[in-house]
């Protein structure tokens, strides 16, 4: 065994079945302390644009990425939100298009709470997770602002959006990408200038957002039509997606 | 608009949303514990950082660009049959496992690409480009159901053995028996169930005796074959070579009548085209206004896929603007694009009185265009340089009574010398208001009354547009405006801005017109196109390019006439396509002195055979029985409102309809009821054809084939059992023409047998490769990247040395496609547009006796009796209304797909949130959904984008079958998930009209498509 996992047995070690959580804030100190870098070109940046505008709520995406990635049935690395809103100016309503996923953000707070660096980000920004160091404590599923990662309830391990690295490394696009009916979402690589997403943020550089900016995330996966009252969070109508039982959390969430 | 200020909905409780992408920190500190003992935290993954992702299908080098393909997997570009836009697809193949691993598009097919791969680009280099930042451009997609149906190949709810009743019919209880037996007792028929003698095939094959001696115009006994199919899937062609020209019934069916065919009909009225219901879509590229009524282009339509890239690209690059007009708020609509898109509530129902008031605003503020409008005839139209012409200025006889009523004034009604052999229709100049020939190159007078002498004597006659206008007159824009529930000020600003963009303004519509009035609602919405003159106009409305000709008389192999083929005779079970007028029973009544109606039921003179009456009236023997149905995929009980209350119990009775024989691969609601079930193949193990609906400019022929072996049981010869394999089987017994030796003619006159499918279709795609110039030969690579090479055997012992290359060409591109067309090779409609149909006002109902109008006008949503629905349905006892919509995720058999279930796994009613409030039903909270026909218990979803008034429920949910159900076979419970029946289904809620003699679901009065939008219904709190 590892020190860092030995490590992480001794302060476990007040776990039991019942008592499910550890102090995150433990956990939290180390947030923008983040370890090297390892794996990947460093030559890249690989980061997604999803233009909101094109958008059309298929979930042909989060169905993709599903058979591709192979979750367990009911968890999800990307999905599309789907609300109803309404206007100041008028009865109109109008329904806004969310596309969710890991951020691959240049300061991810999973990374450091990661008591055995099972997390880790790769040099071409990509956040990924070694299934075989991953013990499934969940703290980086709490230490996500974007509700990004879950315990995968097959393997039992951390789970969220790799971008699809293991087609991005074949010189394929991801699932969701190659997906996509509305042509909404770019991947690409931001340290080629001449890349359709450099391309596009240059060009629409005013209206790019991201989720949760004050986070000091730094989030890489960008939006274009974003309305700036939808960063923090939707609060619209939300929609036609799920079952009465989730009705609770979202209440709460 | 500044989008800051944007006020936001205060959600309330919502069923569903953000808490799921959260989900999943349930007992992880058990696992920490458990992965710290063992070193892992649970179950190994293939990869460590990948998971448990599928392997690539291939490497393209990021230098070279070279494609390597992946060891065990290939890349076979064939159909979709997710839904009824048959897109076509790439289906990752791996080999070793026979099994499909992930669809996306095939980047040749404009189903799927908004640009479309070159056709004659390598394949290997087209999946290079699908790759890398070429890829973002190169991308061809499937749809989230799309990519989901691979699913089915492998679903424990699959039939993959004959099956044979054992006890009642509908009982759920099964035997499964051999290939060979279940053709024997089909064809032979006997003592097959215990119950007594049933007629197999062979006794219902009589082409010399009447059905009916007292009426016989209905044709012969082999009329008492009832084969439906859900519509051209790729196989049709097979079905009606088997059903008219083969067998020689006439009666073949199709969903369409419960699926779109009011727009269909009312389209094909505008169009002057009652016998192929054309229909158009907007020129994406150019369009500049779009209106969509009874259609949600990115909720659905078809092209689904198509619409949905054409919609967004449009609006992200600020070309369009547009408004969805519909009881619930669609897709389409896009807050991230405003401003520039709107969504405009109506109530069900509301279309024609919208499309009626703005016809009105319109003519009144003479919005139209005149320059167009005027153009009554080709030559008129080249003259003015306009893009079509219409009847506008033709003379409508209005003389009340009078024997030509209805009809357009032709030259040689005022005594005019013919003019060759074609008919000449009477306008009045423009300039100086004389009689001429619409086929002068001058404009006509648009508003013309006045009176002509016929025969002698005076009669009235009106301009086409004259009529409209007095039609549209009948209502003021307040009682339309009550009608719709759009107020008066937005009908004016819609129609305002609907004539502001001259020809690049367009409505379009589909499936969501069908109301108790579906068939005018839809004439009067295309009507809207004809007053801004936008047919085959530069950012209009646009035809589609058609296809190549598969099973016709091809360049290689005749697949349309073979020796011995039969014409089928007589009337259509549906009663449609003949007037009741020329009936035995008919010319009986006046004989005997009595009023010639009401007819026993509706009658159907414009419409074409529709599934919506075969069945109901096979089981009441009205206009005869049927002896025989066979049902291929098609789920009426399921998708026709108010059909399951109608005939369920009926069908149950064998000696109503002696014999029926379910062909699927699932067994479905209809087919619940089956004595014997043919598995079929799924999509991908099997060979067809398809062609877009509308909405593609360019030829397309979708090519489908077997990518993976069936997974059926097999005959004794070694063929998958399959919907081929029994047709084939059944004929040879039978002894059928156009089956077996001999049956399909080369075009050197020489014959070949038809004993495997491969033996059809690949003929067919010998025909398609063969078209006007041919298609290259494909080369071994093209062969083996898409797995194509599988075939070979097939395509080298059924095709000639010449052919099969390029035979194998199209198969490895997943069809053939041409170029996209520009100018004059432009697909156009010729045809004149009718302001006034005559096919329809010549019409009578048979029923009411009226005359069709033949020109749009209100109705209300009316039963078969002609009588006021509201009458029947009083909104005091029935306050709201039901609209329904189609799922964006499910079709009506894809439930059974779990990755695609999860995303939305039942379907909410969805109730204006201030109904509810008033109703005192919180969110999420159970409801009984009730209406005339029936009562089903669902969950709100309080929702803003509702109308108030209204209940919204989503298509695709509230299975009973499918595998929401246990069957026994052989006395084993099947695999089965009750999650499969979550939801509702609103069909369950249609209406059994109550002024009909034997029972139907309410049907359109004029059309007979199936009545499912503007249900009467209320809502109760679940007890």
């Amino acid at each position: 065994m590892d020190p860092s996992r030995r490590e992480f047995l001794r302060r476990a070690g007040v776990l039991t079945a019942g008592a499910a959580t550890i102090p995150l804030s433990e956990a939290r100190a180390a947030i923008n302390e983040q370890p090297p870098r390892r794996g990947g070109d460093p030559e890249r940046r690989y980061a997604m644009l999803i233009d909101l505008r094109r958008c059309i709520g298929c979930q042909a995406c989060t169905v993709s990425c599903s058979l591709e990635n192979r979750p367990p049935i009911g968890q999800f690395r990307t999905i599309v939100h789907q609300y109803e809103v309404a206007e100041s100016d008028g009865d109109g309503v109008a329904s806004f298009m969310l596309p969710r996923l890991c951020n691959h953000c240049d300061e991810p707070p999973c990374v450091p709470v990661c008591p055995v660096q099972a997390t880790f980000q790769r040099r071409d920004g990509i956040v990924v997770v070694d299934n075989e160091r991953c013990v499934g404590c969940g703290y980086c599923v709490q230490a996500c602002p974007y509700d990004a990662r879950f315990i995968n309830h097959e393997t039992r391990t951390a789970d969220k959006c790799t971008f699809c690295v293991h087609r991005l490394e074949a010189g394929l696009l991801p699932a969701c990408v190659e997906s996509c009916v509305g042509g909404a979402r770019v991947i690409g690589d931001l340290r080629d200038p001449d890349s359709t997403i450099s391309r596009m943020l240059r060009e629409h550089e005013d209206d790019i957002r991201v989720l949760k900016p004050e986070m000091g995330t730094r989030p890489h996966v960008f939006y274009l039509g974003m309305n700036e009252a939808f960063v923090e969070r939707v609060d619209g109508q939300p929609g036609l997606w799920f079952q009465p039982e989730h009705a609770a959390e979202e209440a709460t969430a | 608009m500044d989008k800051t200020r944007r006020n936001l909905l205060k959600g309330g409780l919502a069923a569903g949303g953000l808490g799921v992408f959260a989900a999943g920190y349930a007992g992880p500190a058990v696992n920490a514990v458990r992965g710290l003992v063992r070193g892992t935290a649970g179950v190994p993954t293939q990869d460590r950082i990948a998971g448990n992702a599928l392997p690539p299908e291939c490497r393209i080098d990021p230098e070279t660009g070279a494609v390597t393909m992946a060891e065990g997997q290939v890349v076979s570009l064939t159909q979709c049959f997710g839904c009824w836009t048959l897109c076509g697809v790439r289906a990752r193949v791996d080999t070793t496992g026979n099994r499909i691993l992930r669809i996306a598009g095939n980047p040749y097919n404009p189903l799927s690409h908004e640009r479309p791969e070159d056709y004659t680009t390598p394949v290997r280099e087209a999946f290079a480009r699908l790759g890398g930042e070429s890829g973002l451009d190169g991308r061809s997609t499937a749809c989230a159901r799309g990519a989901a149906m691979l699913e089915q190949l492998t679903s424990p709810y699959r039939v993959t053995q004959p099956l044979k009743r054992v006890g009642p019919r509908g009982g759920g209880r099964w035997q499964t028996i051999s290939f060979e037996q279940l053709v024997e007792e089909v064809v032979e028929g006997g003592d097959l169930f215990g119950e007594g003698h049933v007629d197999g095939l062979r006794a219902v094959r009589d082409l010399d005796t009447p059905v009916d001696p007292e009426s016989p115009e209905y044709g012969p006994r082999a009329n008492q074959l009832l084969f439906t199919t859900g519509a051209n899937e790729g196989r049709d062609a097979l079905v009606r070579r088997f059903t008219f020209n083969a067998f020689g019934s006439r009666n073949y069916g199709h969903h369409g009548a419960y699926c779109g065919f009011a727009f269909r009909a009312g389209s094909g009225a505008w169009l002057n085209d009652m016998r192929k219901y054309a229909h158009v879509k907007p020129d994406w590229e150019h369009v500049r206004f779009a209106l969509f009524m009874g259609t949600a282009p990115a909720q659905s339509g078809k092209p689904f896929k198509r619409q949905g890239r054409q919609l967004a690209s449009a609006r992200a690059e600020g070309r369009l603007e547009y408004v969805v007009v519909s009881p619930a708020l669609p897709n389409s609509s896009s807050l991230a694009s405003q401003p520039g898109n709107t969504w405009l509530p109506i109530r069900p129902g509301g279309d024609t009185a919208l499309a009626m008031a703005m016809i009105r605003w319109i003519i009144a503020h003479e919005r139209y265009d005149a320059r167009h409008l005027a153009q009554p005839g080709p030559a008129a139209m080249a003259a003015a340089g306009e893009p079509s012409w219409g009847n506008a200025t033709h003379l409508v006889v209005s003389e009340p009574g009078h024997p030509l009523e209805g009809r357009l004034l032709r030259g040689s009604d005022l005594g005019w010398p013919a003019d060759g052999d074609d008919e000449v229709f009477v306008v009045a100049d423009a300039s100086d208001g004389h009689w001429r020939a619409h086929t002068a190159a001058a404009p006509a007078r648009l508003f013309v009354d006045t009176t002509v002498t016929v025969d002698g004597s005076p009669v009235r006659v009106k301009s086409a547009l004259q009529r409209l206008r007095e039609e549209a007159e009948r209502f003021t824009l307040a009682e339309y405006s009550a009608e719709c529930g759009v107020p008066v000020a937005a009908i004016e600003a819609l129609a305002r801005t609907f004539t502001s963009y001259g020809k690049q303004a367009v409505v379009d519509a589909h499936g969501g017109l069908m109301s108790g009035n579906g068939f005018y609602s839809a004439f009067a919405v295309m009507m809207l196109n004809a007053l801004v003159g936008n047919l085959n106009a530069r950012g209009g409305t646009a035809l589609a390019g058609g296809h190549y000709p598969e099973f016709g008389r091809g360049p290689r192999y005749d697949l349309k006439t073979f020796p011995g083929m039969v014409k089928p005779k007589g009337v259509f079970l549906s009663r449609s396509r003949f007037p009741y007028e020329k009936t035995s029973e008919y010319r009986r009544k006046v004989e005997a002195g009595e009023s010639p109606y009401p007819a026993r039921a509706p009658w159907y003179p414009f419409s074409p055979p529709i599934l919506t009456e075969h069945l109901a009236s096979a089981l009441a023997g009205y206009p005869y029985p049927a002896k025989v149905w066979i049902n291929h995929l098609a789920n009426p009980l399921y998708g026709q409102a108010g059909l399951r209350s109608a005939v369920a119990e009926r069908l149950k009775d064998p000696q109503r309809l002696p014999l029926m024989v379910g062909v699927d691969a699932f067994v479905n609601e209809t087919n619940a009821f089956a004595d014997y079930i043919v598995p079929d193949t799924i999509t991908y193990e099997s060979w067809g054809f398809t062609a877009p609906w509308s909405g593609v400019r360019r030829k397309t022929s979708t090519a489908r084939w077997p990518v993976v072996e069936p997974r059926t049981a097999r005959t004794a010869e070694g063929e998958p059992v399959a919907l081929e394999s029994f047709l084939v089987a059944a004929a040879r017994r039978l002894g059928l023409p156009g089956f077996g030796d001999g049956a399909i003619p080369d075009a050197d006159g020489g014959l070949h047998g038809f004993h495997r499918a491969a033996d059809f279709y690949l003929r067919a795609v010998a025909n398609v490769a063969h078209v006007g110039e041919p298609v290259p030969e494909a080369d071994d690579d093209d062969l083996a990247v898409t797995g194509v090479t599988r075939l070979e055997p097939d395509l080298t012992g059924i095709l000639t040395a010449g052919e099969w290359r390029r035979a194998a060409y199209v198969l490895a591109r997943g069809g053939r496609f041409g170029a996209e067309p520009e100018g004059d090779a432009l697909p156009r409609w010729e045809r004149g547009q009718c302001l006034w149909n005559e096919t329809v006002a010549a019409k009578r109902h048979a029923v009411t006796g009226e005359r069709f109008s033949g020109c749009p006008t209100w109705y209300p949503a009316r039963l078969a009796d002609g009588s006021d629905a509201r009458e029947a349905f009083p909104a005091q006892s029935w306050p709201f209304r039901l609209t329904a919509y189609k799922s964006n995720l499910q079709s009506s058999s894809s439930i059974g797909s779990p990755r695609l279930r999860q995303v939305h796994p039942e379907n909410p009613v969805g109730i204006n949130r201030r109904d509810a409030e008033r109703l005192g039903i919180a969110n999420g909270e159970a409801v009984m959904l009730v209406t005339p026909g029936g009562r089903v218990s669902g969950v709100a979803l309080l929702r803003d984008g509702v109308m108030p008034g209204v209940l919204a429920v989503e298509h695709g949910y509230g299975h009973r079958e499918l595998g929401a159900r246990a069957h026994v076979v052989d006395g084993r419970e099947t695999p089965h998930d009750p999650a499969l029946g979550a939801g509702v289904n609103l069909n369950d809620l249609g209406i059994v009209d109550p002024t009909r003699e034997a029972p139907n679901g309410w049907v359109d009065w004029a059309c007979g498509s199936a009545v499912r939008q503007a249900l009467p219904a209320r809502l109760e709190r679940a007890t």
